[in-house]
């Protein structure tokens, strides 16, 4: 079950690398969050209550329905719909993104050892190298928020990856991060477009 | 030969059905289903108009293009029966068959020394070789799977595997399917067969210069072409040791179902903007190298 839920990840990243309108970003998120809860539940077996009631409420509560709503609602204010024009066309950034999956096998592969599973290897390289992609190739800082959380996703697939163990101290620090990233833009979002139309799209 | 004769009989009536499924849709009467058969039956009783700046390729492309596809068809199994011609990694000559059919309508399309038609025949070369990798990664992903290089036994070995990620491969090939044959049928959202004459920008474009007896010969050639890939979805879908009349019936269902899609799509979706058609089929080669690379991984068949 869990090989159905990561290639149905593995396309929500294809798609995020072809995607131009930035609620399709937030959507593909959303649905990301939903299949990261899934794959957590079905690895982590032997996890503790407390635990198991973090690692929902943080795919659940976090990623599924409070970053994509705030990251709609920021969408909603600012009156940015689409990635900026000076962005490098989807095309090339899907050719790219091909190339990154074809380099996540090969480097999973050569980092094989009996305590790596390699399946999970593969696809938190891949979404990590996505979440770069995005960030390297597109101008809007909300484009950059975006791929910073997919480098969050790539993280806790990486957390997965390493044993059935996961560690409170990595979930909180993941919380935290996405917590702040959202927080700030959510701020810069929200104050500045009643001025400027032109500092939403600022380069960093 | 069962399952020739069921291609034949679901290639008349797909269109029929698409061009239901639309007027249905948008509220209309619409014609009947074999309202296109009787288009056709019309055409091949006229005669063809040839311009002085063609040549002899532009006459004889049609004829060939329906061949090829002819020859395609001969190639699908149906269950648990052979194809009229299987041979070890058969899949490549059908796709090279396709290939040669598309290859005399570009070199028909550019015969003309138009270049309305020239521009709809560079489209048509270039979205054909951004989908062809997709068709490739696909089969070469079921042939790993299963262990066999031809048709015929892909699709009697894809589901006696035992192998419980049978289901990932079903789904994605069959949506890879579905969208193959809408980009090589030039249908929406890729192109826009309602747009006739200047609107429409890659198949219809290059047929403008051919009319009666050899435009009836593409229309069925196009409506073959469906009807393969239909076929090739039925063989994806269901188990090739299943009852004969069920598959039948599954069959003429799946066909069925196939033109409905064909026609819901055309009928709430708009056609893509020209350029971005290239990202949307770069799409598909992605998803099918997604399947390959889970082949390569669960089988363990990746060497480093």
């Amino acid at each position: 079950m869990i090989i159905y839920l990561i290639v149905l990840f593995a396309v929500t990243l294809i798609y995020l690398a072809s995607a131009e309108r930035l609620l399709n970003y937030v959507r593909l998120i959303a649905i990301q969050g939903l299949l990261l809860c899934g794959i957590a539940l079905l690895e982590l077996k032997d996890v503790n209550t407390a635990n198991l009631v973090f690692i929902v409420a943080e795919t659940l509560l976090f990623k599924t329905l409070l970053i994509p709503y705030l990251l709609s609602a920021i969408i909603g204010k600012s009156g940015v719909t689409k990635v900026h024009r000076q962005a490098i066309p989807g095309f090339y950034l899907l050719l790219f993104s091909i190339g990154a999956m074809l380099l996540s096998v090969v480097l999973a592969n050569s980092l094989i050892n009996p305590f790596i599973n390699t399946i999970y290897m593969t696809i938190a390289l891949y979404t990590l190298f996505t979440g770069l992609l995005l960030i390297v190739t597109h101008r809007l800082i909300i484009s950059h928020l975006i791929g910073f959380l997919i480098i969050e996703n790539a993280v806790f697939i990486f957390s997965l990856a390493v044993g059935s163990e996961m560690p409170m101290l990595i979930n909180i620090g993941i919380l935290l991060d996405i917590f702040v990233g959202v927080l700030i833009l959510g701020f810069f979002g929200l104050r500045l477009k009643p001025n400027t139309n032109e500092l939403t799209m600022l380069k960093d | 030969m069962t399952g020739l004769f069921l291609i034949f009989i679901s290639a008349i009536v797909f269109p029929g059905i698409i061009i239901r499924t639309k007027s249905i849709a948008s509220g209309r009467k619409g014609p009947g289903i074999l309202q296109p058969v009787k288009d056709v039956r019309v055409l091949l009783g006229k005669g063809s108009v040839f311009s002085d700046t063609t040549g002899l390729v532009f006459r004889i492309a049609p004829a060939i293009s329906l061949s090829a596809i002819v020859t395609a068809t001969l190639l699908i199994p149906f269950g648990n029966m052979k194809s009229v011609i299987s041979f070890e990694g058969d899949f490549i000559f059908f796709s090279y068959m396709l290939a040669l059919g598309k290859f005399f309508s570009i070199i028909s399309a550019l015969d003309t020394g138009s270049s309305f038609e020239g521009m709809g025949a560079n489209r048509e070369a270039f979205f054909s070789m951004l989908v062809e990798p997709a068709f490739f990664i696909l089969m070469a992903t079921l042939a790993m799977f299963t262990g066999y290089t031809s048709f015929s036994d892909i699709f009697t070995g894809f589901f006696i595997t035992g192998n419980h990620y049978v289901l990932i491969y079903s789904l994605i090939g069959l949506y890879l399917f579905i969208q193959i044959a809408i980009i090589e049928n030039s249908r929406v959202p890729v192109d826009d067969p309602k747009t006739h004459l200047e609107l429409t920008m890659i198949h219809e474009v290059m047929i403008l210069d051919n009319s009666g007896f050899d435009k009836a010969l593409i229309h069925i050639a196009g409506w073959l072409k469906f009807a393969l890939y239909g076929a090739l979805i039925f063989n994806l879908a269901v188990p090739s040791g299943w009852n004969v009349f069920l598959q039948v019936a599954l069959f003429l269902s799946i066909m069925a179902a196939f033109a409905v899609i064909v026609g819901l799509v055309e009928s709430f979706r708009a056609r893509n903007k020209m350029n971005k058609n290239p990202k949307f089929i770069l799409t598909l080669s992605a998803i099918a190298l997604i399947a390959f690379l889970v082949v390569l991984i669960v089988t363990e068949k990746f060497i480093l």
